[in-house]
């Protein structure tokens, strides 16, 4: 052991061990720092979609919470607000004596002050412009929303009857903040005090209520995840991901972007270890050599040189993690300005991930050739030119194969991508071996046609390109790795652009804002001519609606407890909506089985998601409670759903035979340009029963984020490349050496200097133009598998970012090699010749 | 050609009379074949020998006629493909990789042509090698011992590309020593100096060749070098002519 940390202090003097733990430690600082900024950015945008629940984190439950999440809550420093929500009657007093008073059922929260904890409660000014309301719903007050307020015809300072109490209504408000859950829900909103609840007498032993503790501040995911494990039954952690399907969509894909971005990281990051490992182990095979005839064992040399790997690894990777650190800071400090709120700090999982991420890999790719190093035949002191045992063969392609493999789950976790990543780079490895071998065999023919010398003064090319060829097995070598590297660009600027505006506009600006729900049969051809037509000339669609519980699947009865999965639960516990659409709705797409016929009868297509969820299959027959009938249908295929589009949207369609003698109501969604402030009062004088539920919030929540994650993908992607481009640079110094030495030797010989440098641009060239090649035919399917397969988006190429990373590629490569090489032209040929080989 | 019988007064034996004691090395009908396309070739041929204990042997002969192949199964660092060596009675040749290394450890030194010293390591550091991989506790004063009496006590902290060949020869001289060894292999050793820088070179080496007692095997072209040797293995072709 002591001899292992004396070595790796003496190795540290050498180049090649300087250049490996360098290499090694800027590949896991570029995943360190990409894993980490983007960890901060997600975090950041669940944030802002976390406003839509009106706090950080809400956990709910049946029954009262215990005070221990509280306590809790606040020992982190959180702020805390309870409400308890449930449905209630709530009446108009009968106006002088009348008889008949006016009653809405409606959607009652009793919360603490301060409420909300994120967002605000809205309220209309004077020129119908939104203004945000700074008051408390203080004891013996409610607040209530305008649907309340026209329905029972109440203003501010009227008093209303909610259970055994009337206090005074001292707010009209248009929104609060905690529009997540409730999207379909058809009552209308009551803020009360906490408070009054015991007084009102509203919840009684048996009454369904949900208590609700919600949390704001810095650790709030942290306290979400703490508390997760203590959830009792009854109690679930309540996330806007699990309550809006856009948003939820919407994460995912930012997410999925943003972890493409970090696996770039580990694609180029396999790359600097394999060059920078090649090198370092050329010079340890004399070490190795030495060890043997002075008589360490085979054992023992292994043992000492994984040992010092191991240390030198470990230095490499606590350097890479220092790095990371500080380039992720400086990217947050880089894009301070993009984001609506401050970035969460930084997790410290991404770093452990990006140090493990290096131990692995490099240990890895490392181990089969250390394996082959410890058995080197020890008369090699006595024959430098022995034939040595390569890299360890099918072992080090099996072991670095799985490194990789392990790397991208642990990055994605996710084990599709990871095997689209591995599988693209063993893909990529084989053609670039057989591109090399028919390039090189290419090479070899027209060398020796003779018809290089009829360009005039080529023999130096013709030099050069032979080079290639016999330094075959490097030259196959460098044109993978550059090759990887060049793809792994061209891929990020592909991601970056075509990919990434194919999401963007996968949300159309005419979108629609508005949903308008609860319309009845008889009103919908009056409304339809209220509403603005879709896109121009469409009148607006109506959709039918029924709803109804799940009270059995398969003929087995079905409760909540039945589930393990909170999101199961709530279905459970909630009421689906069924909707009826003859023929498969516009931008659905079936997973399985057949969307039905108009004529067929007791049949659903279920969304993919909510299949998954409530784990039903093509086949299985569910049973649904609609106002006391029983609704026993079968379900015959499974759809995806674009959420993205922001179109009315069922997870469950039924023909609309099945539909028709059930009490149902009708669903419209229009788009309301902003500032139009008369469309909506109409609507509602018109058919005052009709909600309108406001989704722009929600949208323009959606929007900022994947503006957000433009700006961030622009920062994280301009570092993948900055940290792309020096990989490549070692890339082509790879076989720096041998080159020097070469080039020193044919000065020698009588070589001239434009000669060698003839030599050196056909070389460079030419394996330039090799990488660009298969980078781009590599790039070409790697983004047609991420687009169709990964990010399930249109897959559209356009030729400029071929032709620009293919020239790019060769010119590039052409650079770096002139750079790394030309100092050969200038050192006395001697000086080289003496340092040796 | 009669071999030179060892002045047995002049060398420093072990314990035991040399009459006794089975001799340093024996190699017996050595053959060594390397596979040449299609066929076979015979680089070593029915070779046998052997090297009393504390004797000096050189092994002469022309470029390619097989003394570094013949050095090379001698110190077990390769294998024979007929014949058998032994070491002080052991035989050695058929012994496991591994078990051959423990036997090489700290009881066979090496002095080679491209002197084979690490790059990175300085000059004190090389001459630790071998006692480090023994694992003894004092390789520092021992080294540091070794460097001053091959005349290089003030250099100890350079690296090797800070030497010249000579002083560089002269390290790995004294890390050839450093462990006590009972043989010393040295293939050409004076086959990248200057003849002055060489023969200051061989004095050293057979000086404390001389004290220590080892025994040495000495492969050379220069016939010079060889006649101060005991006794002379010539080869051509190889084999022992
Ligand atoms: N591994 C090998 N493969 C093929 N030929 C070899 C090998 N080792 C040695 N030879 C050949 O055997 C002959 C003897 O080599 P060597 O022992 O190095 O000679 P010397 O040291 O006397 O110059 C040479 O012709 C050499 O080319
Ligand atoms: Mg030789």
């Amino acid at each position: 052991m002591n001899l292992i940390l004396r070595f790796v202090r003496r190795e540290l003097r050498s180049t090649e061990a300087r250049i490996l733990v360098l290499a090694l430690a800027l590949a896991v600082a570029s995943v360190g720092a990409v894993a980490m900024f983007a960890d901060r950015v997600k975090v950041a945008f669940a944030n802002q979609a976390n406003v839509l629940l009106g706090a950080d984190a809400m956990i709910s439950g049946d029954r009262p919470l215990p005070e221990a999440f509280t306590q809790q809550a606040l020992a982190m420093g959180l702020k805390v607000t309870h409400s308890t929500r449930f449905g209630s009657m709530v009446s108009a007093p009968a106006k002088d004596g009348g008889a008949a008073k006016d009653s809405a059922l409606s959607d009652v929260k009793a919360v603490s002050s301060p409420y909300p904890l994120r967002g605000e409660i809205e309220v209309h000014g004077a020129n119908g412009e939104r203004v945000p309301l700074k008051a408390n719903v203080n004891a013996g007050e409610v607040f209530v929303d305008e649907r309340l307020a026209t329905r029972l015809g109440i203003k501010a300072g009227d008093t209303i009857e909610v259970g055994k109490l009337t206090p005074r209504v001292a707010q009209v408000f248009a929104e609060e903040p905690e529009i997540a859950g409730n999207f379909m829900s058809a009552s209308p909103k009551v803020l009360m005090a906490n408070a009054d609840v015991a007084a009102s007498e509203l919840l009684g032993p048996g009454s369904r209520a949900t208590y609700r503790l919600q949390v704001a501040g810095d650790r709030a995911q942290e306290f979400a995840d703490t508390i997760k494990a203590k959830l009792g039954p009854g109690q679930r952690l309540e996330t806007v991901r699990e309550l809006r399907p856009e948003v939820r969509s919407t994460l995912e894909k930012s997410e999925q972007f943003l972890g493409l971005a970090a696996s770039f990281a580990v694609f180029l990051a396999v790359v600097a270890i394999v060059l920078a490992l090649r090198r370092y182990l050329k010079r340890e095979l004399d070490t190795a050599t030495l060890f043997r005839t002075l008589g360490a064992g085979q054992r023992q040399t292994l043992m000492h040189f994984v040992g010092q790997f191991f240390v030198l690894a470990l230095i490499a990777c606590a350097l890479g993690v220092a790095i990371a650190f500080a380039a992720q800071a400086g990217l947050a400090f880089a894009v301070r300005g993009l984001f609506a709120s401050t970035l969460p700090p930084a997790g410290w999982m991404p770093l452990v991930k990006a140090f493990a991420t290096g131990l692995v890999l490099l240990l890895g790719f490392a181990i089969p050739p250390l394996v082959a190093l410890s058995s080197t035949p020890p008369v090699r002191a006595l024959r430098r030119d022995m034939p040595t045992a390569s890299g360890g063969g099918a072992l080090a392609v099996a072991l670095g194969g799985a490194a990789v493999l392990s790397v991208v789950m642990m990055q994605s976790q996710d084990l599709k991508t990871g095997a689209i990543f591995v599988g693209g780079i063993v893909a990529l490895v084989g053609a670039a071996t057989l591109l090399a071998v028919a390039l090189l065999w290419l090479i070899r023919r027209f060398v020796r046609s003779g018809k290089l010398a009829m360009l005039g003064g080529a023999r130096s090319w013709a030099y050069g390109l032979a080079n290639l060829d016999r330094r075959r097995l490097s030259t196959a070598l460098q044109i993978a790795c550059l090759g990887l590297g060049v793809m792994t660009l061209i891929t990020v600027g592909f991601v970056r652009t075509d990919l990434f505006s194919a999401w963007q506009k996968s949300i159309p600006a005419d979108a629609p804002n508005r949903f308008l729900i609860n319309i009845q049969s008889e009103q919908v051809d009056a409304l339809r001519k209220l509403l603005p037509t879709t896109q121009g000339t469409k009148p607006a669609a109506f959709y039918p609606m029924v709803r109804g519980r799940l009270i059995a699947v398969n003929d087995k009865t079905v409760s909540a407890k039945d589930y393990s999965s909170e999101q199961a639960k709530r279905l459970i516990d909630r009421e689906f909506n069924l909707s009826a659409s003859s023929t498969l709705p516009p931008g659905n797409k079936i997973l399985s089985g057949e969307y039905f016929s108009a004529t067929e009868q007791g049949v659903m297509s279920l969304e993919d998601g909510i299949a998954k969820t409530l784990n039903l299959n093509v086949g299985d027959r569910m049973t649904f409670d609609v106002a006391g009938d029983k609704v026993e249908v079968k379900v015959t295929s499974l759809r995806k759903v674009d959420w993205d589009s922001f179109k009315v949207n069922f997870f469950a369609l039924v023909p609309e035979a099945t539909l028709a003698p059930l009490p149902k109501s009708y669903i419209t969604a229009v788009h309301l340009p902003a500032g139009d402030n008369k469309t909506l009062p109409t609507v509602v004088a018109a058919a005052p029963n009709v909600l309108v539920i406001d989704v722009s919030e929600i949208m323009t929540r959606v929007r900022s984020i994947v503006d957000q994650v433009a700006s961030a993908l622009e920062f994280v992607f301009a570092f993948t490349l900055a940290a792309g481009l020096l990989t490549l640079y070692t890339a082509v110094i790879a076989t720096q050496d041998e080159r020097r030495y070469d080039t020193a030797l044919i000065r020698t010989l009588g070589g001239t200097r434009s000669q060698i440098r003839s030599a050196l641009i056909a070389e460079f060239s030419a394996l330039g133009g090799a990488a660009g090649l298969l980078g781009v035919l590599g790039a070409l399917a790697l983004t047609w598998v991420l687009a169709t397969r990964v990010l399930k988006i249109e897959f559209s190429a356009s030729p400029t970012v071929w032709i620009v990373g293919f020239a790019a590629a060769t010119g590039l490569t052409l650079l770096a090699g002139w750079l790394g090489t030309r100092s050969v032209l200038t050192t006395p040929p001697i000086q080289v010749l003496r340092e040796g080989a | 050609m009669t071999p030179v019988i060892p002045d047995t007064a002049t060398i420093k034996v072990s314990s035991q009379p040399s009459s006794n004691a089975p001799p340093a090395i024996q190699a017996d009908t050595l053959s060594r074949v390397v596979p040449l396309g299609e066929r076979q070739l015979t680089i070593l041929d029915n070779v046998s020998l052997t090297v009393a204990e504390g004797e000096t042997l050189a092994i002469v002969g022309a470029s390619g006629s097989g003394k570094t192949t013949l050095l090379g199964l001698l110190a077990g660092l390769d294998r024979p493909n007929h014949g058998s060596v032994a070491w002080h009675g052991e035989t050695v040749s058929s012994l496991s990789e591994d078990a051959l290394a423990k036997r090489r450890q700290g009881a066979i030194g090496f002095v080679f042509q491209s002197f084979q010293l690490l790059p990175a390591l300085t000059a004190l550091e090389n001459v630790m090698l071998p006692l480090e991989l023994a694992g003894a506790n004092d390789a520092q004063t021992r080294a540091q011992d070794w460097l001053n009496r091959v005349g290089l006590g003030e250099r100890v902290d350079h690296l090797p590309k800070q030497l010249s060949g000579g002083e560089q020869q002269r390290v790995a001289i004294a890390r050839a020593f450093v462990a006590s060894p009972s043989i010393v292999f040295a293939d050409e050793p004076t086959g990248n100096l200057d003849t002055d820088t060489g023969a200051e070179v061989v004095e050293l080496m057979f000086t404390l060749n001389r004290e220590q007692g080892t025994t040495l095997v000495l492969v050379t072209h220069d016939l010079e070098l060889a006649s101060r040797c005991h006794r002379m293995v010539r080869l051509a072709r190889g084999k022992v002519i």
